[in-house]
């Protein structure tokens, strides 16, 4: 286990879904849109310039949160579409599938938001992408030197994730 | 109707043997060249009445070729000449070659002595078809009526013939019915009475 | 709440050309729904873009926090999806069912405009039949 500042990394990372080195990427943004890490492991294709990618994908997940947040059967308080959700506001989704890949969201209270791409057969991430951001909380939030709203250079949080991510996926 | 299939090719068309031929059709190929026809015929008319007749029309060539061809092939070139013989005819004969089944049912009307009945719970030219709201009381059945005409009138007994929607009591959806009105002379003088007035 | 909460039909250019609500948080307005097909088309288009490897064809299931979202889409770009309850199995099969419907009922109807809004009553009569049914397997679970 790895201390930091007497408190432990909690909780214990969750057991593995699927084995295999399949995670293809993974994004963190922060609620203005600001792509604070992007880390590639396998993309064979990459149909635009990293700038443009980024802005899709974030462009993606704000409208399918307004989306959700307008389908959402369970209540008929549903705002407006394309009106910007707060975090936590509104019904929100957690994964989506393509033939090809599988996207999974998580967003924090503060906003911050991590996207793992993985292998389209995997299973739930949901607890694994809390203890990515709780990696984050510990490494990065943490550290005195990071001034938040500015791209994650840090070392000691890139290996860890690193070394996580091939373990779960 | 006669199906795709291997035939062995005749270089005289007369030696080939008038053959049943392949039962079955493609259910989707017809529907698709019936909703076509429907469809091309919508393009040249501008009134239902006139969309009718030409469904009709084009029912009725089928009707005069097919009763041409199941007398030769189903009654050794005998041709019905009485009433009900040729109802029962185009009732069962008829609509066992082109639909594959014998129609659910045929009567004769209740208020007028030459009207005759034949319905079918879901005509095979309707399974697909959903008549639009503005259309009122149009069916695509009129195709069928101009068969059922033109095996009547191929076998002398000239009839108006009509398709209805028929709403069913305890059914989501109307049946048909194909309304034949036989033209007067048929009921004084029916084409046997015409042969034996011939014969004298 | 049903298992099945609607379905949406829309056409290769994002037109929304068929709404069914099966009881759920209230219809949303034909403003509403329009607005959300065409989101989705978008949205289906982008996912693709994002790819890591090639030969993606968009968005199959959506896993959102109080539904699931099940979309198919045909070789001819008209996209068919349904909103159910989280978890309900079984909403490719039923995808491919409607979709057969809509080649039955809706394609050889000589009365329906391609890519036009769907009203076909035959076509209604019928997905309301496969979706009663699929209900009925879903309850005797």
């Amino acid at each position: 286990m790895q201390f930091f500042g007497g408190s432990e990394i909690s909780p214990s990372p969750p057991t593995p879904t699927v084995s295999g080195n399949n995670a293809h990427m993974m994004y963190v943004f922060n609620r203005n849109g600001v792509c604070l890490l992007y880390r590639e492991w396998n993309r064979p294709l990459h149909t635009l310039n990293a700038q443009q990618d980024h802005k899709l994908m974030f462009g993606l997940l704000f409208s399918l949160k307004s989306l959700t947040a307008k389908m959402d059967p369970t209540s008929a308080e549903r705002g407006n579409l394309g009106v910007p959700q707060l975090p936590g506001q509104g019904c929100s989704f957690h994964s989506f599938r393509t033939n090809t890949y599988k996207l999974s969201f998580m967003e924090s209270p503060s906003g911050i938001k991590i996207i793992l791409i993985t292998h389209p057969k995997t299973g739930d991430l949901r607890e694994s992408l809390k203890y990515i951001y709780n990696l984050y909380v510990e490494y990065v939030m943490k550290n005195p030197l990071y001034t938040p709203g500015t791209p994650i250079r840090s070392d000691l949080f890139n290996t860890t994730l690193d070394q996580y991510v091939r373990s779960i996926a | 109707m006669i199906g795709v299939g291997k035939i062995k090719q005749y270089s005289n068309v007369l030696d080939k043997p008038l053959s049943k031929g392949k039962q079955e059709v493609s259910l989707s190929a017809f529907a698709f060249l019936f909703s076509e026809l429907v469809q091309y015929n919508q393009t040249q008319v501008d009134n239902i009445a006139e969309l009718e007749r030409r469904l009709e029309d084009a029912g009725y060539a089928v009707g005069a070729r097919v009763l041409e061809l199941l007398c030769h092939r189903e009654k050794g070139n005998r041709r019905e000449t009485r009433l009900l013989g040729i109802l029962s005819f185009v009732h069962s004969t008829v609509w066992k070659v082109l639909f594959g089944k014998v129609a659910d049912s045929l009567e004769k009307g209740t208020e007028h002595e030459d009207e005759y009945m034949i319905s079918e719970k879901e005509l095979l030219v309707n399974r697909f078809i959903s008549i639009p709201k503005d259309m009122g009381t149009f069916n695509c059945g009129a195709f069928v009526a101009g068969i059922v005409r033109g095996v009547l009138e191929g076998a002398g007994f000239p009839a108006v013939v009509t398709a209805h929607f028929v709403p069913v009591e305890g059914q989501q959806r109307p049946r048909t019915t194909i309304l034949i009105k036989f033209a007067e002379e048929v009921l004084i003088f029916p084409p046997s009475l015409v042969t034996v007035l011939l014969w004298i | 709440m049903a298992a099945i909460c609607s379905l949406y039909i829309i056409n290769k250019s994002g037109g929304l050309i068929y709404y069914k609500d099966y009881g759920s948080g209230g219809r949303m307005d034909t403003n509403d729904s329009l607005r959300v097909a065409s989101l989705w088309h978008s949205m289906h288009a982008i996912s693709q873009q994002l790819s890591p490897t090639t030969g993606c064809y968009g968005i199959e299931l959506l896993e959102a926090d109080t539904f699931d979202l099940h979309c198919f889409q045909s070789l001819t770009g008209t996209k068919f999806f349904v909103v159910c309850e989280p978890g309900t199995q079984q909403m490719e099969s039923l995808l491919k069912v409607i979709y057969e419907l809509y080649t039955d009922y809706v394609l050889k109807n000589p009365f329906y405009e391609m890519e036009m809004p769907i009203r076909c009553e035959l076509f209604d009569i019928n997905l309301s039949q496969v979706v009663q049914k699929d209900r009925v397997v879903l309850l005797g679970r």
